[in-house]
């Protein structure tokens, strides 16, 4: 129960926060950094996948409904629940990893969250930018701006994970 | 039966993952009329009383530049009024207006909320159907054409910017009024592109581009940018780039631009068979 309320709690703050701040960040056009993915990576590891894909349908509606954009964060969130128990699991090894807990550099290294962190995100971006531009015109454009937000919004999951409470 | 079960137990997660993937393709592909759905209704509700008191905080940090804006502006129309005050047409002559009257009206609004970073930007202004505003109006700041109001509640109205890949503007070169189109394709926030117009039509760089007047939506001859010089032939027709003589990054206040005959105009040009 008390988990539940701590997973409620960072799917509000973590939406509010992309939707007060990180939306309105405009670095040139290219940088469009979406943190609010990081709920779907601190869920818990055992979490059944079919939930996982339902909250992530969940989050991107309700970032979709207040960015005006319909469909598109649903489509790229929903990418990034399923492919996240692939890279958790490529990732994991028993050691590093327990079943119930969130994963976090705290638990299992920097460079192990990095690497996990990199790798989801940047299915999100890629769904995300090619889904809202539609066509592959100004392909290395998208592309660019995939690269440069993923790095951006890696930079502040990361830098996020450290103020997350560990007990 | 039994086969069929196990297999959509075996692939449950891959066939709920399918079927959320289209269900989010259905919702892209329809949105075009989402704006006019309830469910935007209430979220546009929510974001605009939220971005409205964010706004408010900054308004100060840019009073500097509104007022240079507005000074400007208010040159220009003076300018204007001394040329029209000293034309002999308007002074001594009546004149036959073939538009008859007032055909368009201004009603000031303030930017709440704006992007310039998405493939399709939009923008919360502060007033809404309380105030007039109906879907279908242009929104134009004191130096260009800013987009169309797609979608109002009580108090605020969402407007689809010119930085949207869906929107399409008449627009015609002021110099020798060849008309096409203007659009943006999704790249710099600075640029739009005009296309179809023939290749016969000699240009020059910095040639004005204004609306066309051929919608209902804008009047005639508003700004909207200046051509850059640079050019694509393809086919019949090219398409030039136009640099925008909006700053969509720094809009700060808005004209909501109402056409006091549109309706009539609209229902004539059904009626007519075609």
């Amino acid at each position: 129960m008390n988990s539940l309320l701590r997973y409620a709690g960072a799917f509000v703050l973590l939406i509010v926060l992309q939707l007060l701040i990180f939306n309105n960040i405009e670095f040139s056009g290219y940088v469009n950094p979406f943190v609010y993915v990081m709920f779907i990576l601190i869920l818990p590891v055992s979490i059944p996948s079919w939930i996982l894909l339902l909250l992530s349908f969940l989050t991107g509606f309700v970032v979709d409904l207040f960015s005006g954009t319909m469909g598109v964060h649903v489509f790229a969130t929903v990418m990034a629940g399923f492919v996240r128990p692939w890279i958790l699991s490529v990732n994991v090894t028993s050691e590093t990893v327990e079943a119930e807990m969130s994963p976090s550099s705290y638990r299992s290294g920097l460079r192990w969250f990095f690497v996990y962190t990199v790798t989801v995100v940047l299915v999100h971006h890629l769904a995300l930018f090619f889904v809202e531009i539609f066509s592959l015109r100004n392909f290395l454009h998208t592309l660019l701006r995939v690269v440069l937000s993923t790095a951006v919004t890696t930079f502040f999951i990361v830098l996020f994970d450290f103020f997350r409470p560990h007990r | 039966m039994r086969s069929l079960l196990n297999f959509l137990l075996r692939f449950k997660t891959l066939i709920l993952f399918l079927v959320l993937e289209a269900v989010a393709l259905i919702m892209i592909t329809t949105s075009h009329n989402y704006h006019q759905t309830v469910l935007y209704g209430v979220a546009r509700s929510v974001n605009g009383f939220v971005a409205e008191r964010i706004e408010r905080g900054s308004y100060y940090f840019r009073l500097r530049r509104v007022n240079e804006e507005l000074m400007a502006e208010n040159t220009r129309l003076k300018r204007q009024l001394a040329r029209a005050a000293t034309s002999p047409l308007l002074g001594f002559i009546p004149v036959a207006d073939s538009v008859s009257g007032v055909n368009y009206t201004y009603l000031n609004a303030r930017v709440i909320s704006n992007s310039v970073n998405n493939q399709k930007n939009f923008i919360t202004l502060d007033k809404g159907s309380a105030q007039g505003v109906t879907t279908g109006m242009g929104v134009a700041s004191s130096t260009g054409v800013v987009g169309v109001v797609v979608g109002v509640s009580r108090n605020y109205s969402v407007v689809m910017s010119l930085l949207n890949t869906d929107f399409r503007l008449s627009a015609s070169i002021a110099r020798n009024d060849y008309f096409g189109s203007l659009a943006w394709n999704g790249t710099n926030y600075r640029y739009a592109r005009l296309s179809e117009i023939p290749h016969h039509v000699r240009i020059n760089e910095g040639d004005t581009i204004v609306t066309s007047g051929y919608s209902a939506i804008f009047p005639a001859g508003l700004m909207a940018g200046t051509l850059t010089g640079e050019q694509e032939r393809g086919g019949d027709f090219i398409t030039l780039e136009v640099l925008l003589s909006a700053d969509f990054k720094r809009l700060t206040n808005v004209y909501v631009i109402g056409n006091l005959t549109r309706k009539e105009r609209e229902i004539l040009e059904e009626e007519v068979p075609r």
